[in-house]
């Protein structure tokens, strides 16, 4: 009998190898479910289990930074620490420590792991000419759009290619808004005092 | 210029079902060697990264929401022209004339998107389901593009090799649960254990 490897997306019953990689539609052979199933060697491959780090033998060998008692295997190419082979975090053929492999995801300096980001020039944006519906708002949001729009010029914006645009037509919005607002008190004023 | 280090391959689709006005919408965007999938709420966004050498299969469903739309849209869009076409008042005419053309509209769109599915994506420790695959012909054209950098990065799976492989047992059979691990040792006594970040 032949190993379940892959279940129904719809009743989870088990598919076999007749419905994989075929050009069309294929029945579920137990809900009859259309179904097109494209896999992979991946599939197969089985999971290598997680490296121990090798025990120091001798006193003056050297040790990791995390594991006295193991053996360095190589050091961070981060912060230079000695690692043994468990503490040695592989990624696009470097390798880091966990510590620094933190640092680069909190302080974004690993752009492949980086996991989200905060659309500045959207917010501002939206901050600009949204609140044009109710008028009044504007007196709050134009100065507030206005203020992250310089805040964050510099600021990373999404991960796929995005110009500035939004910043601009932020601060385009955002300054006649505040002009506007500026001409208006400056008439207010002006009737007041005759 | 220079290039970009993404493509788009789907624009971005509502991650939930009956998403109308506001809700996460996902996309998906082709890199040197991973596929990347943004789900953005409009002020921020989230990435997961799928890369060649690590996807296994993608599964795909035929479902029923191509057939129900254009079913409703031309039975409504009969409907308000038909009602249209009976009224006598000038602006109810106009009024279920244009809502008969936007149903059309609608029907005709459907039309030519094609079947829709329901496309999943899986790995060795996820399945992801991914919402901006959702007709049957994007699915294909996207497959086109994306498995020979797959096959590129894993190499050819041959139908003989799928039956051989499956006999022999070799695959993983389901994927692993979070926290299965040995619970009766101790993390800290374990010298394994990798270490803690404060």
């Amino acid at each position: 009998m032949s190993l379940s490897l892959l279940l129904c997306p719809k009743c989870n019953g088990a598919l076999t190898e007749t419905v994989f990689n075929r050009t069309e539609l294929t029945p579920c052979p137990v809900c009859a479910t259309p179904l097109q199933v494209e896999v992979f060697p991946a599939l197969f491959r089985s999971v290598s289990a997680g490296r121990d780090g090798e025990a120091a033998l001798i006193e003056t060998e050297s040790t990791c930074f995390y594991h006295p008692q193991k053996k360095a295997h190589l050091p961070c190419e981060g912060c230079g620490r000695f690692l043994c082979a468990l503490c040695d975090c592989e990624l696009h053929g470097k390798h880091y420590c966990p510590a620094c492999l933190e640092i680069g995801k909190t302080k974004r300096k690993i752009k492949s792991l980086e996991t989200e980001r905060t659309l500045y020039d959207s917010l501002a944006l939206s901050l600009a000419v949204v609140p044009l519906v109710i008028f009044y708002l504007t007196f709050v949001t134009a100065p507030a759009a206005l203020y992250i729009a310089v805040r964050y010029w510099n600021a990373p914006r999404s991960i796929v290619h995005r110009s500035k645009i939004r910043l601009v037509l932020a601060i385009i919005f955002a300054s006649l808004q505040i002009v506007g607002w500026g001409i208006a008190i400056y008439f207010i004023v002006a009737k007041r005092h005759g | 210029m220079a290039e970009k280090e993404y493509v788009r391959l789907t624009r971005a689709k509502p991650r939930a079902r009956f998403a109308v006005i506001s809700s996460g919408s996902s996309s998906l965007w082709l890199g040197k060697d991973h596929l990347l999938c943004i789900d953005t709420t409009g002020y921020t966004e989230n990435y997961k990264r799928f890369y060649f050498r690590d996807i296994q299969a993608f599964l795909i469903r035929k479902t029923d929401r191509y057939k129900w739309w254009g079913i409703v849209t031309a039975v409504m869009a009969a409907g308000c022209l038909f009602a249209a076409a009976l009224s006598g008042e000038i602006v109810i005419k106009y009024i279920l004339g244009i809502m008969g053309v936007v149903f059309a509209l609608v029907f005709l769109i459907n039309l030519a998107l094609g079947p829709s599915c329901v496309c999943q994506l899986r790995t060795a420790v996820q399945i992801e389901e991914l919402p901006s695959l959702s007709s049957l012909r994007k699915w294909r054209k996207t497959l086109e593009r994306v498995r020979p950098l797959i096959v590129a990065a894993q190499g050819v799976l041959t139908p003989e090799e799928i039956s051989t492989r499956v006999r022999q047992g070799s695959a993983i059979e389901t994927i692993p649960a979070s926290g299965s691990r040995n619970p009766t040792t101790s993390p800290v006594e374990d010298p394994n254990t990798p270490p803690r970040i404060i």
